[in-house]
């Protein structure tokens, strides 16, 4: 196809398919190609003989016996339009793409919410305290954590503070009383076994009924590299908390104990 | 049935009629070629496109040919498209370009039929005929070329 325009070797090949209608060309390099060569005299000539030829195709005389015979009803199937087409449609795209990211949100704050229990905040907020206090704050108590609950009832009056079984055997360093912001009063125990602390504060109330909102076994909570594990019994909860993470608090609520 | 479905059924006996350039024999092919779609159709697995009919008859007129009288394979003279090409085809009638198609060699003479079909996109055309770009791209330009010679030989310019 000699041209004034210099055509690609590629371009060139590609005239040679040049269909003879627009909405023929369905290939983006031959769309290309014949954007390139529209103005060639090579190209006109190659349509006006194309043209010339498929005017003589469409002159092949169709015996009546073939008209008449062309079937009723249709024996293509119908056409499925395969997923990748839609998903190629920015429609369908931005659509799936949207249900996408409100279903991963959903999903987080499903999961949120299933991990989340009565009185959680409370222990988020003492894992601070936790993170934040010192040993010598505390007044000297040493003994095992199990006898505690006696020690509380007796001088604080504070009734089923008692510290799990799980958590018994521990040897305490010291323990104190004090009101937290909503006025609750939290125990809080120094243990000496890596330098665990625990805390037992009142579980969270229906505020209509104002009974203990209850919750079975023990949760897990994180912050600020701070871990602890929480469960509630008789309408106290009781949290272990350590700096670590999960890891360091699962071989004591995995015990199994009386 | 849409008529546009229709149109491409007569365009399918044309398809049939420039491979094989036999009325009678186009026709065969055709009904043969149709049945075969509705006895699919009928055990729940219709043609899914258009093209199954193409493909189907274009074997169909390859078994045909093959029992028929086979062209001879010589190296036919080519020429540059004229600008006289297109009044030159005119004259022809579509008998002879059907006698000139259907001598053509495979995958060349299927090639040619499509193409002057115009019935196809691109991306169908390489579909049907089972063929890359710069192989069907060969094929029509040396195919417009011999034709463009058998034209000059059959019709030369000073006759028309």
């Amino acid at each position: 196809m000699s041209a004034a325009v210099q055509l690609s070797r590629r371009d060139r090949m590609l005239l040679h398919c040049a269909p003879l209608r627009e909405d023929h060309v369905d290939d983006r390099a031959l769309r290309s190609a014949l954007h390139h060569a529209r103005q060639t005299p090579g190209l006109a000539v190659q349509q006006s003989f194309d043209r010339a030829a498929a005017a003589v195709v469409q002159a092949v005389p169709i015996p009546q016996e073939i008209i008449d015979w062309v079937p009723t009803d249709t024996y293509i199937a119908p056409t499925r339009r395969p997923w990748k087409k839609y998903a190629q449609n920015p429609a369908f795209a931005a659509t799936g793409i949207a249900v996408v990211v409100i279903a991963i949100v959903a999903i987080f704050q499903l999961v949120d919410r299933l991990n989340r229990f009565p009185g959680q905040s409370t222990a988020q907020r003492l894992l601070t305290t936790a993170s934040s206090n010192k040993s010598m704050m505390l007044d000297p108590v040493k003994t095992d954590a199990g006898a505690l609950g006696d020690f509380l009832f007796m001088k604080h009056r504070l009734a089923h503070y008692d510290v799990p079984p799980e958590f018994a055997e521990l040897k305490t360093l010291g323990c104190r009383v004090f009101d937290d912001e909503e006025g609750q009063r939290v125990a809080q125990v120094w243990v000496v076994e890596k330098k665990m602390q625990f805390f037992l504060f009142p579980a969270e109330r229906d505020p209509k009924t104002g009974a203990a909102k209850h919750f079975n076994g023990w949760r897990h909570i994180d912050q600020d590299r701070w871990s602890g594990v929480v469960k509630e019994q008789n309408g106290v909860c009781f949290m272990a908390a350590l700096r670590g993470s999960e890891k360091d608090l699962a071989p004591y609520i995995s015990k199994k104990k009386e | 049935m849409a008529e546009e479905e229709k149109q491409n059924l007569l365009q399918l006996y044309r398809f049939c009629y420039l491979m094989v350039a036999d009325a009678a024999k186009a026709q065969e092919i055709f009904h043969a070629t149709l049945r075969e779609a509705a006895q699919q159709a009928a055990d729940g697995e219709a043609p899914r496109d258009r093209l199954w009919f193409f493909r189907n008859a274009r074997w169909r007129c390859l078994e045909v040919s093959e029992k028929g009288l086979q062209a001879e394979d010589v190296d036919l003279e080519e020429g540059e498209l004229a600008e006289s090409g297109p009044s030159q085809i005119e004259k022809l009638e579509p008998q002879q370009f059907a006698i000139w198609i259907s001598g053509a060699p495979e995958p060349q003479r299927t090639a040619l039929a499509l193409f002057y079909l115009d019935e196809f996109s691109h991306r169908d055309l390489l579909s049907v005929t089972e063929l890359k770009p710069p192989e069907l791209a060969k094929l029509l330009a040396r195919g417009r070329r011999e034709f463009q010679a058998w034209l000059d030989a059959t019709l030369p310019v000073t006759q028309i």
